[in-house]
């Protein structure tokens, strides 16, 4: 029974690092109506920046997140503006292939400037455990998630209490509609883009004092964070937070108790079903 | 079955192909033959792709499955058992072909990006799942291929042997993805990429078409993929089942232009020598290189040229081809004149389609409230109402797009018997044609070509559709217009195409939804025409109009619908005096003013 606690609260606290970076991928596909194939390098290039601020400057990735969110809400604005904008009345496979292709681009990039080699930025605060009663857990990872659901919450409040939010949202329930409301449409997706990107410049920070940083780091995140945001229904904040939380116990529940190396086959496997069964998912806003 | 050689596109490509061959050949350094079986084998892997994601349009990103299961099973086969890489190629892709059953049939109806998350999913699972099966599967350090030398084997110390197989699996690849296309499935396939709901209404039974599609394609990668497995002498889990490979694979037919034959063929040797020659000039710089030009082409091309090579050169290059001669005598190309049946029996005959009791609940809402009525041969049956009637959803009850949820609705088929169908497909080949209020020509297909997807349902054979086809073209006043791409039509010409494509499946009944609305007063006058001289072929005419004087001017009888309900039915005369119908239209104060 301990070790089933323990397996629970190590899967809900991993749930919380998923949530950042799920959060990002279902407001980009919730607002902008594309599935960001390239959600997972951008928390790699994250990941390399939050090394380097480490490495050069001695800055703890905690702090160095602020300035890596920054620069990764640009990039994704920029990503936008100029690859996905135009082609946004395009075939469904166009946009595929577009992200598909900065996903190829960005992941390679970093193989030629860094090679294969693994990095860990150097960090005291996040690493140690602490007992909680019979119970251990990472520091970090509490950390992780507590700004994991922070985010969430206050990503909710922006979305429902500020005009940006509500623009957002008019513009995910019908572009033209909101076009003709006086709004921005463009801006709102670079916005919407940006702030998706932005998550996983923060999950870069929250995630280095656990996890080291090479050039397929995004793949492994990021085919997790696709199956939680099906799971919980593409576009749907609670949906990305609940999925979280039940994708990180099954990962930790299926590591322990069936095997360390089938616990993707059991998540991919649950993916494939909802996928089929069910292909708005939990809480989804449907897939049109 | 074979195309035809004294045809400039044809022995051209041929000349190519030959040329190709002979570089490698002619040249024979380690080099230029390595070369050439990667162009060989990626061509041929992004030909088999395009089966499905091009002519289908089902984007799998997932495709390295099957070359890792063709190459497993022949690795696994020569090692086990000493049995050649020959027949383990062959049972590779048999085991591909049922696993892509398996996998196409629930996957099918995901679109777009769930289809591609899907296909990467069941990728990651089968990778996984070899890697733990470390006992037989070697895990992830992977198994070598025994080192038996000679044709037996696949095994060659002269690289040229390697060319030699490689160009002959492309030549196959090729020739399979160019009948495909050309023959009754490619048309069927481009059809349901395009309009699925008009591909049903035609007759093609989507969800068979799309796993035949998928089956071959699987089989295809399966092949090659063994070819290459055991050019490389090594298996393993993470580059045979890789996730690279699979958007190279579709990269390439992205780039060269998705859905043709040639395309992924242009992509794969215009966009791999690069790489290549890219990994060997910057060599010093480490391995992302050819990944990151595969990257950079890729998102060039989809921003500047998305239809890809084929799109943005084709036309031009079939300009230049179009000037060699065609060697020797062309067939005569004269469309046989179809003999009109021209029994233009006038009094009204035996029912031939019958509804009773039809109710469909959308939520709360009753769309159809007992709904019986009958067509009966020869007849033209006018249906009206006001916006909102139900009208359409009638309609669909009628042609299998709804099913009732209660009621029955029921044909003669060609036998005389009376049969029920389930699905729109299943109405077609009983002979139920219709057309869809929203014209819905296949985009991309020509003129001809969208008539002829009707024409399929009786022959396989091209031409003979083509004679079918030519002949409707006639009756609907679209011969001008035959070799035109579908989406160029006026308002008027796809309303025509509509119902062309619906006569091509030689229905018995014909259902028309609103063909003349948004037509100008003289279509309106040739659309009556062409629908009596419908109706004068033998065909029993059930339409929904808001045109008042062509409803008046067509139909035998009328029904009307309002709420979902049968208001009132007869002569057009009696039910347009009659109040009730005034009032459903106009409301009770008009009838009482």
């Amino acid at each position: 029974m301990d070790i089933f606690v323990q397996l629970v609260i190590n899967g809900l606290l991993l749930g919380g690092a998923y949530t950042i970076i799920s959060l990002g991928l279902t407001l980009i596909f919730g607002v902008v109506r594309v599935v960001n194939f390239a959600h997972g390098e951008f928390l790699m290039i994250g990941m390399y920046m939050v090394y380097l601020i480490a490495a050069n400057f001695g800055v703890h990735p905690y702090a160095g997140l602020i300035p890596v969110a920054i620069v990764l809400f640009a990039l994704g604005a920029l990503t936008q503006k100029t690859i996905i904008q135009p082609l946004l009345n395009a075939d469904e496979h166009i946009q595929i292939f577009a992200t598909v292709g900065v996903s190829t681009i960005l992941l390679n990039l970093a193989l030629v400037i860094f090679g294969a080699n693994v990095y860990r930025a150097p960090a005291d605060l996040g690493t140690h455990a602490i007992n909680v009663g019979a119970y251990t857990v990472v520091t970090g990872q509490v950390i992780t998630f507590v700004v994991g659901i922070s985010l969430a919450i206050l990503l909710q409040w922006f979305m429902h209490r500020t005009y940006l939010g509500r623009a957002l949202r008019a513009v995910a329930q019908h572009r033209y509609a909101a076009m003709l409301m006086g709004v921005n449409v463009h801006n709102v997706y670079a916005i919407a883009f940006g702030l998706g990107t932005a998550f996983v410049g923060i999950a870069a920070g929250l995630l280095a004092p656990q996890y080291p940083v090479f050039p397929t780091v995004g793949t492994y995140f990021v085919l997790t964070a696709f199956v939680i945001v099906v799971l919980g229904g593409l576009g749907s904040l609670y949906g990305a937070v609940a999925g979280s939380m039940i994708l990180g116990v099954v990962d930790t529940l299926a590591g322990y108790y069936i095997a360390p190396d089938l616990k993707e086959v059991v998540y991919f496997g649950i993916f494939l079903l909802i996928l089929v069964l069910r292909p708005t998912g939990l809480f989804g806003i449907g897939t049109e | 079955m074979f195309p035809d050689l004294r045809h400039p596109k044809v022995y051209l490509s041929l000349a190519l192909f030959l040329l190709m061959f002979l570089v490698p050949a002619v040249m024979g350094t380690p080099f230029w033959t390595n070369l050439f079986v990667l162009l060989f084998v990626f061509s041929s892997l992004s030909v088999a792709w395009n089966i499905v994601g091009g002519y289908a349009g089902q984007l799998s990103l997932g495709h390295a499955v099957f070359y890792g299961i063709g190459g497993y099973t022949a690795t696994l086969l020569t090692q086990n058992f000493g049995i050649t890489p020959w027949i383990g190629m062959l049972a590779g892709a048999v085991i591909s072909g049922v696993v892509a059953i398996i996998i196409a049939y629930p996957t099918l109806r995901l679109r777009g990006p769930f289809f591609a998350l899907a296909t990467i999913a069941i990728l990651e699972v089968v990778r996984l799942l070899v890697i733990h099966e470390e006992s037989w599967t070697g895990g992830s350090s992977g198994i070598s291929l025994p080192l038996n030398i000679g044709w037996a084997w696949i095994v060659f110390r002269q690289k040229i042997n390697y060319v030699i197989i490689a160009f002959f699996l492309f030549l196959f690849v090729v020739w399979v993805s160019w009948f495909i296309r050309k023959s009754r499935i490619g048309h069927y396939l481009i059809a349901i990429r395009e309009r699925e709901d008009a591909a049903l209404a035609v007759g093609i039974h989507a969800v068979r078409v799309k796993i035949l599609a998928a089956v071959v394609s699987a089989m295809l990668t399966s092949l090659v993929g063994t070819f290459h497995i055991t050019y490389l002498t090594f298996v393993d889990p993470s580059s045979a089942f890789s996730l690279d490979l699979s958007i190279q694979i579709a990269m390439f037919a992205l780039i060269g232009g998705l859905g043709t034959v040639g395309g992924p063929i242009a992509g794969t040797f215009l966009v791999l020598p690069i790489a290549e020659l890219a990994r060997g000039w910057l060599s010093g710089v480490g391995n992302g290189m050819h990944g990151l030009i595969y990257g950079l082409i890729l998102v060039a091309v989809v921003l500047t040229i998305p239809r890809g090579l084929a799109g943005a050169f084709g036309p031009a290059l079939e300009r230049l081809v179009a000037k060699f001669p065609y060697l020797g005598a062309r067939k005569p190309f004269a469309a046989k004149q179809s003999a009109a049946s021209a029994t233009s029996l006038r009094e009204l005959g035996q029912p031939v389609l019958r509804a009773e009791g039809l109710f469909k609940n959308f939520g709360g809402l009753r769309a159809t409230n007992d709904v019986s009525l009958q067509l009966h041969e020869h007849e033209i049956l006018g249906v009206i109402g006001p916006n909102g009637a139900g009208k359409t959803t009638v309609f669909n009850l009628l042609s299998g797009f709804l099913s009732p949820d209660k009621g029955t609705v029921t044909l003669r088929d060609a036998d005389g018997s009376w049969v029920s169908c389930k699905t729109p497909d299943a109405f077609a080949h009983k002979g139920l044609g219709r057309t869809f209020q929203t014209a819905k020509p296949f985009t991309g297909l020509t003129v001809l070509e969208n008539i002829m997807l009707g024409a399929f349902i009786h022959t396989r054979d091209r031409d003979e559709a083509e004679q079918i086809a030519l002949a409707i073209a006639e009756q609907t006043d679209l011969v001008k217009s035959l070799n035109t791409e579908a989406r160029n039509l006026t308002v008027g010409g796809m309303k025509r195409l509509e119902i062309a494509r619906a006569l091509a499946t030689k229905p018995k009944i014909l259902l028309l939804d609103e063909v003349m609305a948004g037509l100008n007063p003289t279509d309106i006058e040739k659309a009556i025409q062409m629908i009596k001289r419908i109706r004068d072929s033998g065909v029993s005419v059930l339409f929904i109009e808001h045109m008042m004087q062509a409803t008046m001017a067509l139909s035998d009888r009328i029904i009307v619908i309002n709420e979902g309900a049968v208001l009132v039915s007869g002569a057009p005369k009696d039910v347009v005096e009659n109040p009730a119908v005034i009032e459903a239209y106009l409301g009770k104060e008009y009838q009482d003013a």
